[in-house]
């Protein structure tokens, strides 16, 4: 089991900063600006929540087993595909929320801040990006949780090899398979928990005003 | 050459707007009815938005923007005092202020600084307080500070105190002038009350439709008669007197009477300005609110007209001509053609009164 947790945790040391920095910008361009395609754009980026985990999987599997560059890179059944299976299924959680964030920061509130001298990037960091932090912590919470929890998609495009793309959810389905019902419950146990805790700590973000 | 020098022309669907502002390093007004287009040509002077239909806009000898260039609003020095105020929610009332200094000097400066501007403005011991512990006129306070302390070339305020009470309106309006004999600082400040016209402005652009059609200097409108009033092309607007009566304050004029506001305490000659959307229509037959029992005009409908989904009219009653304004879905069932006899009432509170010969408000 060890060797599974570290495996997810490895993914989830790759995806949160990539959940952020992609989840967080993507928010901020639905919400702010508007730009031709803005609604297939959007369409795109939600879909990943309302497709079937194994139809995301056949995709992403046809995608980079047949597209000569991707190909090339060999990341099926390794490491990177693992990651990018948990990644893209809990984008749209993150994408969501902060554009939800970042639609709640009165345009006045940046207009004020230019009319003081502020450049945009400092207007980003000093007013926008704090007043919408909470929502995209609960999204960043919301995803993580969704990325550390993948089966379907993994299993797809990552395949179940332990010591390489076994994540913990794919350990509980194999000592299951194999009738290890104690092994499949510690594990279990661990999902859980971070489940419980990431809810309770959305809570705690959007309760705080 | 005055000291500032605007034009813009900018539509916006069916809306189109066209202003010429010039004025001196003084206090402008820009009156008019909601949606005429006086907070579109703040935020175009501010450069939060492009005049899309080309513009001009001169501060002393800086070009801010003409025909070939276009200054963004970081650089112009133009600060602005929103109807919402703007203040960061996040911030305490020193760190708004100090937010708009920081780039000049040294963060720990910036906080000295923005303390002596919260001083200024009355708020010792405030410093530390959130927006959102603050009380309306507080954050009002907060919000000028604020804009002056970015140093501006021109502070725009757009309809800032809108949401207060008359007597907390009349002391920040005391405290706006306070501060601009202080500073200096010009200020255009956008408004639809006419207390803040008599109060504030040496100068009055009457924004209508998208257009200015009226620009008056103060002084002509409060030692004039009735006719530079009526100039202003807005409202209803009478010259009469002031007394007192039985049980409160009349306004005379040579065609009836009006009841005054338990506000008004003072007696003299004085003209009564009735703003349009503030002038009520009787159903014949239907009990009405006491308030209005007393203050009834009669009156014939002299003229009717529809813009968008504003209903608009012109009423001839007590030796007056009366402008009325209401949407076009209402009164349906009652006659206002041309020609036909109407009762309009008026709350003694809509009634605005301004003392001749002298400001009479702070």
């Amino acid at each position: 089991m060890i060797q599974s947790l570290i495996i997810s945790l490895k993914v989830l040391l790759v995806d949160v900063p990539l959940l952020l920095i992609i989840g967080t910008s993507s928010g901020w361009l639905l919400a702010k600006k508007d730009f031709p395609g803005k609604p297939i754009l959007e369409t795109a980026l939600m879909l990943p929540v309302a497709l079937p985990p194994a139809v995301l999987g056949l995709y992403l599997l046809m995608a980079l087993g047949s597209i000569p560059a991707m190909r090339s890179m060999g990341l099926l059944f390794s490491f990177p595909a693992a990651s990018i299976a948990a990644l893209i299924p809990s984008m749209p959680l993150i994408i969501s929320a902060s554009r939800t964030g970042f639609l709640s920061v009165p345009n006045s509130l940046e207009e004020a801040a230019r009319t003081m001298g502020k450049g945009e990037w400092q207007i980003f960091y000093r007013i926008t990006l704090p007043l919408a932090r909470k929502y995209i912590l609960a999204g960043l919470a919301l995803s993580s949780a969704r990325a550390l929890g993948d089966f379907g998609v993994t299993l797809m495009i990552a395949g179940n090899i332990p010591g390489r793309t076994q994540t913990l959810p794919l350990y509980i389905y194999s000592q299951v398979e194999s009738l290890e019902f104690a092994k499949a419950n510690a594990a279990a146990a661990v999902l859980a928990c971070v489940g419980v805790a990431s809810l309770l700590f959305v809570r705690r973000m959007e309760g705080r005003s | 050459m005055t000291w500032l020098d605007a034009s813009f022309r900018h539509s916006i669907g069916d809306f189109d707007l066209d202003v010429d502002i010039s004025m001196e390093k003084e206090i402008s007004v820009f009156f008019g009815p909601s949606g005429a287009g006086k907070s579109m040509t703040l935020r175009l002077m501010a450069g939060l938005i492009k005049p899309n239909g080309g513009g001009r806009l001169v501060l002393g000898n800086r070009v801010l923007s003409d025909e070939s260039s276009w200054t963004s609003p970081k650089t112009r020095r133009i600060s602005m005092v929103f109807q919402d105020l703007a203040l960061f929610p996040h911030m305490t009332a020193q760190q708004n202020v100090a937010f708009a200094m920081d780039d000049r000097m040294p963060r720990r400066e910036a906080n000295k600084e923005a303390s002596k501007w919260l001083e200024k403005v009355g708020l010792n011991g405030k410093k530390n307080l959130f927006p959102p512990q603050l009380s309306g006129g507080q954050r009002q306070r907060v919000a000028l500070a604020r804009s002056l302390a970015s140093e501006p070339d021109l502070i725009l305020l757009d309809e800032p105190f809108s949401a207060l009470d008359t007597p907390l309106r009349r002391s920040l309006r005391r405290e706006l002038k306070r501060l601009h004999r202080e500073t200096s600082v010009p200020m255009i400040y956008v408004t639809h009350q006419i207390e803040d016209v008599c109060s504030l402005g040496d100068r009055i652009f009457l924004v209508k439709d998208g257009r200015i059609t009226g620009k008056i200097r103060s002084e002509e409108l409060l030692s004039g008669t009735g006719e530079r009033w009526h100039s202003l092309g807005w409202g209803t607007t009478m010259e009469g007197t002031v007394v007192r009566g039985d049980g409160g304050m009349r306004f005379l004029w040579n065609g009836g009477k009006l009841i005054l506001p338990p506000s008004i305490n003072e007696e003299g000659p004085a003209s009564a300005f009735i703003s349009p959307d503030n002038i009520s229509l009787l159903y014949p037959n239907i009990p009405m609110d006491p308030i209005f029992s007393e203050n009834i005009v009669r009156g014939t409908v002299l003229e009717r007209y529809i813009i968008g989904n504003l209903c608009h009219l012109h009423v001839e009653g007590g030796g007056t001509s009366w402008q009325l304004e209401f949407p076009s879905t209402s009164y349906t069932s009652l006659d206002t053609e041309e020609g036909s006899p109407v009762a309009m009432a008026i709350r003694p509170r809509n009634i605005s009164i301004i003392f001749k010969n002298r400001r009479n408000l702070p």
